[in-house]
């Protein structure tokens, strides 16, 4: 790219734009101290907001001020409504966000425009909703209408943002770009190597939380994974092995309770598992190794108290006098020594079980 | 060395657990101890901060922000009253000039001048507003084109009851609080408007409790289907609070329809263990597993005021007696006692939050504050004017207990006046009355410095003080609202 004038005011190629200032007749409270460039450039495309121009030069505009301020959404959507206007090539316009994509992460914006794009480039599935015709153009002669091409190309969106949050493992827009990918598009075979995807993941940061949301989405809230017992108990002996490896990990424990919630299983089901997780580490016999219980590993710092949270829980949904005496014990122990800083809820849990029992 | 426990690594490094270490390693050498004594608020320091943005401007690295210019004036102007300091009239109006050159033509109000109308924009012009506006010529309120503003609303709203921030703008759970606020504020709620909504956020709810920033609909021959809505992202504090404050919202308006809740023990869960161990001062996080962060001070700490609006009640203190100089309260189970002394108060019962609200005032005033002023995320971050509003109206949630209040409610409804004729003047009473129900209850105060550290109570819905919240909807609503006890401090 040549590099053009530093100020639109000096290049003669924008000679015909009259530029706005900011504020006409007002003097602002609490402004912002601009760069020359920056001023420029939002002067000039003030200008153009008003003539309503729509070109290839107001494209070279936009990005100007883009690249200055990625979270100038009016300068998106103004650059959105051009791209439509002129029929530009949205391949080409996907790739030059491939960049920004990673330079800017952290902005909504530049994950929006994205999600506008390839909205326009891959046919919409059947279950998405019709689009009103004023908010969404949807120009059906820019979509790839070869099933199989959109397929790749749905796949290579996953590898793209696969390669973002490499670079970023728990950066929210780019996960619910992706979680948004899977299931607005809703095919198949984009489901079905998800689970091993984030395994990967999982299995590099296993406290990794955005990862362990999106294994939740994909297997049981998207409603596409597999729900059969098996897959149940897949996902529950996973959660187990995890925890053995570091048990005091909110993560996984949150995890387990999202899956026996939405099963609605028996906290008391794991009550077994528990336990070793919720005494001192020597008090333990090596001897016994249960594959479907897996013992907390040599390194863990024990009593865990999640799993006390846990075996509390346990007790509390077997109900009883005794059951609801030992929850009560184990909610003490999470006040006073274990879980301090929480000691106002565990107190709460306490009043709340001994208040259902009267 | 700290005398706190590091959180547990089992062993077992990984990139999280291993940033959590240096942030843990950071924030305990602002506990308090002999060579470091604790830090009050102070305030004059963050006054002068605030004034010298307001004043002279914002340095350059705010041109970031150049499309929330009215974040910048709300945080700004919000930090101001919530440290109970206001600017002279002059200034007000400039203020006030500068909110209005931000509506735009066709309703709804921009990041800037000649930006294009944005819900979250719109939210912080018209907050901005109920700081320094009034009604009458001049003074903002009545120059709200709010028959535009609705169109705008109902413009960007969807076929699974959520709003776009904007024509082509992103769906998420920040601007339906925004539209909400604004929509209760200026007297601009309708069934229609809010159809379907409810059940948009319920299904925003993740498996942990909190919210995420939106859900994907799935429709069969144009009809929405009520499973599976999944939530898109993991829950997180801000969404959750916008999330639950809507919830709120919307139910004062109209009950949700059956079959549509959401989990709030779930929910309560969730907020309580967003709160960071004592090595981390209390501070609050936004996700599971991620860092302590100044601005969920507001987000997650504020939102345990709401669960009250739910039906959680508070949790009551049963205070021993009056026999002690030192306050049992603030004396951690450990017998670890504090290098201050907080102010003494006595009483029978009191209610109590039920996060550590002693040690989020800690993590506000000992981490929280930058030395040259303003507030901030954690340190050795500098101080900006987000994170300032978000770590201020934390701490005064901290310290005051703001409750729906009976009596309240029914002085407001003694003075309501039927003065529309729409289908559903019982709704918009409903959806007045339970706005301004909320009071600070008296003597529920604590500070872990001393009073002197007091800030104003805000309203935990809208995040303004409830002197503003009052007349604000009194105008909107063309509606008496009883006056309150007005507390003389400082
Ligand atoms: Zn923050």
């Amino acid at each position: 790219m040549d590099t053009p004038p530093a100020l639109y005011a000096e290049d003669p190629a924008w000679a015909d734009v009259v530029p706005i200032p900011q504020y006409e007749g007002v003097s602002p409270l609490a402004p912002i101290f601009y760069t020359p460039e920056y001023k420029d450039a939002t002067d000039y495309f003030r200008g153009i907001l008003k003539t309503g121009e729509t070109s290839e030069r107001v494209l070279e505009l936009t990005e100007r001020i883009i690249r200055m301020n990625p979270a100038h959404y009016t300068a998106w959507q103004y650059r959105y409504k051009t791209l439509l206007a002129l029929g530009s090539n949205l391949e080409d316009e996907l790739r030059l966000m491939d960049m920004y994509c990673i330079k800017y992460l952290k902005t909504y914006q530049v994950w929006h425009h994205r999600r506008l794009l390839v909205t326009l480039l891959l046919p919409a599935p059947s279950t998405s909703p019709s689009p009103s015709p004023s908010s969404n153009p949807n120009p059906t002669h820019l979509q790839t209408s070869n099933p199989t091409l959109a397929l790749l190309q749905l796949q290579e969106e996953l590898d793209f943002i696969s390669r973002c949050l490499s670079a970023d493992t728990k950066n929210y827009h780019t996960w619910s770009y992706r979680q948004w990918l899977l299931s607005y598009f809703n095919h198949p075979r984009l489901w079905r190597g998800e689970v091993k995807w984030v395994e990967r993941l999982i299995t590099e940061d296993v406290r990794n939380n955005s990862a362990w949301h999106h294994r939740f989405f994909v297997v049981f809230a998207s409603g596409h994974g597999e729900k059969g017992e098996d897959a149940v108990r897949e996902e529950i002996a996973y959660a187990k092995q995890k925890i053995s490896l570091a048990p005091n990990n909110a993560s996984v424990w949150n995890y387990l309770r999202g899956v026996l919630d939405h099963t609605h299983m028996p906290y008391s089901t794991l009550k077994s598992f528990v336990e070793p997780y919720t005494v001192e580490q020597e008090g333990r016999s090596e001897d016994v190794v249960d594959l479907e219980d897996p013992l907390p590993s040599a390194g863990a710092e024990l009593p865990c108290a999640l799993a006390i949270e846990f075996l509390a829980d346990v007790h509390e949904q077997e109900g009883g006098v005794e059951a609801v005496r030992k929850a009560v014990e184990l909610w003490k122990s999470l006040a006073n020594e274990y879980d301090t800083i929480r000691k106002k809820y565990w107190e709460y849990r306490i009043r709340e079980a001994l208040a259902t029992q009267q | 060395m700290s005398i706190y426990r590091p959180t547990p690594t089992d062993s077992f490094p990984t990139d999280t657990s291993v940033l959590q270490g240096e942030t843990e390693e950071t924030l305990s050498k602002h506990i308090p101890s002999p060579e470091y004594p604790a830090q009050p608020l102070n305030r004059n320091a963050h006054l002068q901060w605030l004034v010298r943005n307001m004043v002279q401007g914002f340095p350059t690295r705010y041109t970031s922000q150049d499309a929330s210019q009215p974040w910048l004036m709300f945080w700004t102007l919000q930090s101001l009253s919530t440290l109970q300091a206001g600017l002279d009239s002059g200034n007000k109006q400039k203020a006030i000039d500068t909110i209005m050159s931000w509506q735009y033509p066709e309703g709804g109000f921009g990041g800037g001048p000649g930006q294009a109308p944005h819900l979250l924009a719109t939210y912080a012009s018209v907050c901005a507003l109920a700081n320094v506006g009034r009604p009458g010529p001049g003074g903002g309120w009545d120059e709200i084109d709010r028959e535009k503003m609705y169109k705008f609303f109902l413009s960007v709203k969807q076929a699974d009851g959520s709003f776009t921030v904007m024509r082509h703008g992103e769906v998420d759970v920040r601007g339906i609080y925004c539209l909400l606020v604004v929509a209760t504020l200026l007297d601009l709620l309708t069934p229609e408007l809010v159809a379907g909504t409810p059940a948009f956020l319920a299904s925003c709810q993740t498996y942990e409790g909190g919210f995420s920033s939106s859900s994907q609909p799935y429709f069969s021959s144009g009809t929405l289907l009520s499973s599976p809505r999944p939530p898109l992202g993991e829950a997180h504090g801000g969404y959750t609070f916008c999330a639950l404050a809507s919830w709120v919202l919307i139910k004062s308006f109209q009950p949700p329809p059956y079959g549509v809740d959401i989990d709030v023990k779930r929910l309560l869960r969730w907020l309580v263990m967003m709160q960071g161990s004592e090595i981390e001062l209390g501070g609050f996080k936004g996700r599971t597993n991620k860092l302590v962060d100044g601005c969920y001070s507001w987000w997650v700490g504020g939102a345990f005021a709401l669960l009250e609006m739910l039906g959680m009640p508070a949790a009551r203190t049963e205070a021993p007696t009056a026999h002690s100089d030192t306050d049992d309260e603030w004396d951690d189970v450990d017998g670890q006692s504090y290098p201050l002394r907080p102010s003494v108060v006595q009483y029978s019962t009191v209610p109590d939050t039920l996060f550590n609200r002693k040690a989020l005032q800690e993590y506000v005033l000992y981490a929280g504050q930058h030395p040259t002023g303003g507030l901030r995320d954690k340190p050795p971050k500098t101080s900006d004017a987000y994170h300032t509003l978000g770590c201020l109206s934390g701490l005064a949630s901290a310290q005051h207990h703001v409750t729906p209040s009976t009596r309240r409610r029914e002085e407001i409804t003694l003075l309501w006046e039927s003065n529309t004729e729409c289908a559903f003047t019982e709704q918009r009473k409903s959806a007045f009355i339970d706005a301004l129900a909320w009071v600070e209850e008296e003597g529920a105060s604590k500070y872990v410095g001393s009073s002197a550290d007091r800030l104003n109570a805000m309203h935990p819905v809208f995040n303004l003080t409830m002197t503003h919240t009052d007349t604000m909807m009194g105008h909107f609503y063309q509606q008496t609202v009883p006056p309150r006890l007005m507390r003389r401090n400082v």
